[in-house]
């Protein structure tokens, strides 16, 4: 039986023509942590878990920070076994059936989707902060409009000219953004608690109880969303099962650890201010304000408009693979599948996705839509669309290494305790933002509705959903080779 | 380059667990699971599977397009020492033909199990030296050729350093000139391992796969080895293509 273990194997891989085996480890891991974006999270999500959490908020992020590396330990299941192009769908694909795998590629399309225009939208916006903090000239919506078309343009020119060039932009952009977020909060924590800070209407921060911790997560473990980009980039990463699994952990950790910092200080500047954090719009810039540093802002938008752009970089590059992964697989357009000759990234794709995640946005900004609004709700949204693909990548993962024979008890246990968390996480975020579950309603009827029409148009296709980078003849060694 | 990792040297179980593994898969031959290695070796589940992942991740192994079956990795040839080959009469004849054509020495190097070694060094003059001609390819004309066939190259590349001035050592320099011998089917260095040396190597290919087998190079003085050489190159190649069906 052994002895055609040559006659399986493939003489190319099914995601040939991607640049194979280039990008170094650190590049893999700035592209996971600028999906998390942490800077942007840093500052506005505390605010948003204290409303229900109050002072236990740095409990809601520690909580937070434990749930995402539990997902992150079941992403690694797969990502020390295979090496995919499809980031969690080719993951999901080898643990539950089809149509498992066509609702992860939708959510991830989803979530890459609108994350790469809210990453877009939050550039813009804060680039026009840092206009307005500098000169005080915001300039108006035409202004803004050309400067997000030519940032747009911009990532999908990097994205387009390669893995390896984008990565290290972003590696750059994402450091940058990073240091001057510590700077902030460090000069923050430095400077004590605001004693006249503008209470907010709260009369008093509401007090924690288990009951807002928990409620506090859920804001808190959206954070985290766009932390596993590096699934997707198995294929072009030179020790893909050593540098994903860990590019992964890691960025779940390191965001893990900023947010608890940044809850952290923004929880003690507000400790003597009625009403404390919750409810503050801003709470970065209203601390600064307190304390005359005029100047503070500028480095906030400076690195928020860096992390966005990383993270638009990062999202767009993801999402082209997902495109690419599900052109090979047979289920979207053929087109999708072919790669650049030079650049070796998938160009079609590249160039079918990133107008769209660009000119959706800028027609919005153009007919006077206001672009915070836009963001919360494609955050909202996106964050819906990457808690689905988590919840069933956790669910494939045991199913996956029962298949294969390696199922352990704590990938059980991970999975039991992780999987319904997930789940109720995913309703809880579904129901109480109406709007947000209204439309998701809607798009999940049109996937439906496409997963039928492929079931009956392209069965074949659909079934062998999820390739990924096989072991190919040339990756083996056979006893030949040895004797030349 | 991968940075080498840590090993304190005080898990000798965990070593010797993984050689075992690493037997395991030659004698059970490929597509072996890792539920059966782990029996036959009555070793815990969940240690080898440590093991097998690990040893993946390191590409001494891979897994099988089912990803419950194992195999070894091209990496894991490098475990082995390469058949102390020696050329056949008729190689030979070749090759002394090859060297009364030039007054420069003639080298054949072979490249079985991707490692580097001479086997029919030039008797009559200095040949490289075969410790750092297999530890630092790239700055050797024979080397080139292997690096150049390689997806990456770096896997086969501990440490870059500079013998010479003109040693290049840069990875972007080092990528085109490897880009560079892929396409010309030609490696040359002029003085960058020793000041006064340099050489030019042609790859000798397997007439049927088009494999790389092995490599014959011209060595000379830095000045010579500069210049175009157009017609003793042609020679070379001649050569190179007749010793192809004797050595593959």
């Amino acid at each position: 039986m052994r002895d055609d273990v040559r006659l399986r194997l493939r003489s190319r891989s099914p995601v040939e023509g991607l640049e194979r085996r280039r990008l170094g480890p650190l590049e893999v891991f700035a592209q996971s942590v600028s999906g998390a974006a942490p800077s942007a999270a840093m500052a506005a999500t505390p605010a948003i878990v204290a409303v229900s959490a109050g002072h236990g908020t740095v409990w809601s992020f520690v909580i937070a920070t434990v749930l995402a590396l539990l997902v992150a330990g079941c992403i690694a299941r797969f990502t020390r076994r295979m090496a995919a192009s499809g980031g969690l769908y080719s993951l999901t694909a080898k643990g539950l059936t089809p149509a498992g795998a066509y609702a992860s590629a939708l959510a991830s399309l989803l979530g890459y989707g609108l994350l790469a225009a809210g990453a877009l939208v939050g550039a813009t916006l804060y680039l026009q902060a840092l206009f307005d903090d500098l000169w005080a000239a915001g300039g108006g919506r035409v202004g803004a409009a050309v400067v997000m078309a030519v940032i747009g343009l911009g990532t999908g020119v990097l994205v387009l000219r390669g893995a390896r060039l984008s990565a290290r932009v972003v590696l750059l952009a994402e450091s940058i953004s990073i240091t001057l977020m510590l700077i902030v909060f460090s000069l923050l924590l430095a400077g004590g608690p605001a004693a006249d800070a503008a209470p907010t209407e709260a009369t008093a921060m509401p007090s924690p109880g288990i009951g807002g911790i928990v409620a506090g997560v859920l804001p808190a473990l959206a954070a985290f969303i766009g932390f596993e980009i590096a699934t997707s980039l198995g294929t072009e990463v030179r020790r893909p099962f050593r540098s994903v699994p860990r590019a992964v952990g890691l960025t779940a950790a390191l965001a893990g650890v900023l947010y608890v910092f940044a809850a952290q200080v923004q929880v003690f500047g507000f400790s003597a201010t009625p009403g404390g954090l919750a409810g503050q719009a801003e709470p970065v810039v209203a601390l600064a304000a307190v304390k005359g540093w005029g100047w503070l802002p500028v480095l906030l938008d400076l690195g928020l408009v860096m992390s966005f752009v990383a993270c638009g970089l990062a999202t767009a590059t993801a999402l082209a693979r997902v495109l690419f992964s599900l052109s090979r697989d047979g289920v979207a357009p053929r087109a999708f599948g072919r790669t650049h000759r030079r650049f070796r990234t998938p160009h079609l794709a590249v160039l079918a996705s990133v107008p769209v995640t660009t000119g959706v946005p800028v027609v919005l900004l153009a007919v006077g839509v206001p672009l915070p609004a836009v963001l919360v709700t494609v955050l909202t949204l996106a964050a819906c669309g990457f808690l689905l693909a988590y919840l069933l990548v956790c669910a494939a993962a045991p199913v996956f290494l029962h298949r294969i024979g390696e199922l352990t008890w704590p990938a059980v246990a991970v999975s039991a305790v992780i999987v319904p968390i997930l789940l109720v996480v995913l309703v809880a975020f579904v129901v109480t933002r109406p709007l947000s579950g209204a439309l998701l309603g809607g798009l999940a009827v049109l996937g439906a509705a496409g997963y039928l029409m492929l079931r009956r148009r392209r069965p074949e296709a659909l079934a062998g959903i999820g390739v990924y980078d096989e072991t190919t003849t040339a990756d083996v060694l056979f006893p030949h080779r040895g004797a030349a | 380059m991968t940075a080498p990792i840590p090993l304190s040297g005080r898990q000798p179980k965990a070593v010797r667990s993984a050689l075992h593994v690493l037997e395991e898969i030659v004698s059970a031959g490929p597509g072996v699971t890792a539920k059966e290695i782990s029996e036959s070796l009555a070793m815990p589940q969940a240690t080898t599977y440590r093991i097998l992942n690990l040893l993946v991740a390191e590409e001494y192994l891979v897994r099988l397009p089912d990803l419950s079956g194992f195999a070894l990795g091209r990496r894991a040839a490098r475990l082995a020492l390469p058949a102390a080959t020696t050329l056949t009469t008729a190689a030979r004849a070749v090759v002394d033909h090859m060297r009364g054509q030039t007054r420069w020495g003639v080298h054949v190097a072979s490249y079985a199990a991707e490692q580097i070694s001479l086997v029919d060094p030039d008797p009559d003059h200095p040949a490289p030296d075969a410790g750092a001609l297999a530890r630092f390819p790239y700055a050797f004309a024979l080397g080139r050729l292997l690096l150049a066939e390689q997806a990456d190259w770096r896997a086969l590349v501990r440490d870059v350093r500079p013998f010479t001035a003109r040693t290049v050592t840069s990875e972007p320099e080092l990528d085109r000139t490897l880009k560079a011998v892929a396409r010309d089917g030609l490696a040359r260095q002029c003085g960058e391992f020793r000041e006064d040396r340099g050489c030019i190597a042609v790859p000798i290919r397997g007439p049927r796969d088009g494999r790389l087998v092995a490599g014959i190079a011209l060595a000379g003085p830095t000045a010579r080895i500069a210049e175009p050489n157009e017609e003793i190159i042609a020679v070379l190649r001649d050569h190179a293509a007749r010793l192809a069906p004797l050595l593959a």
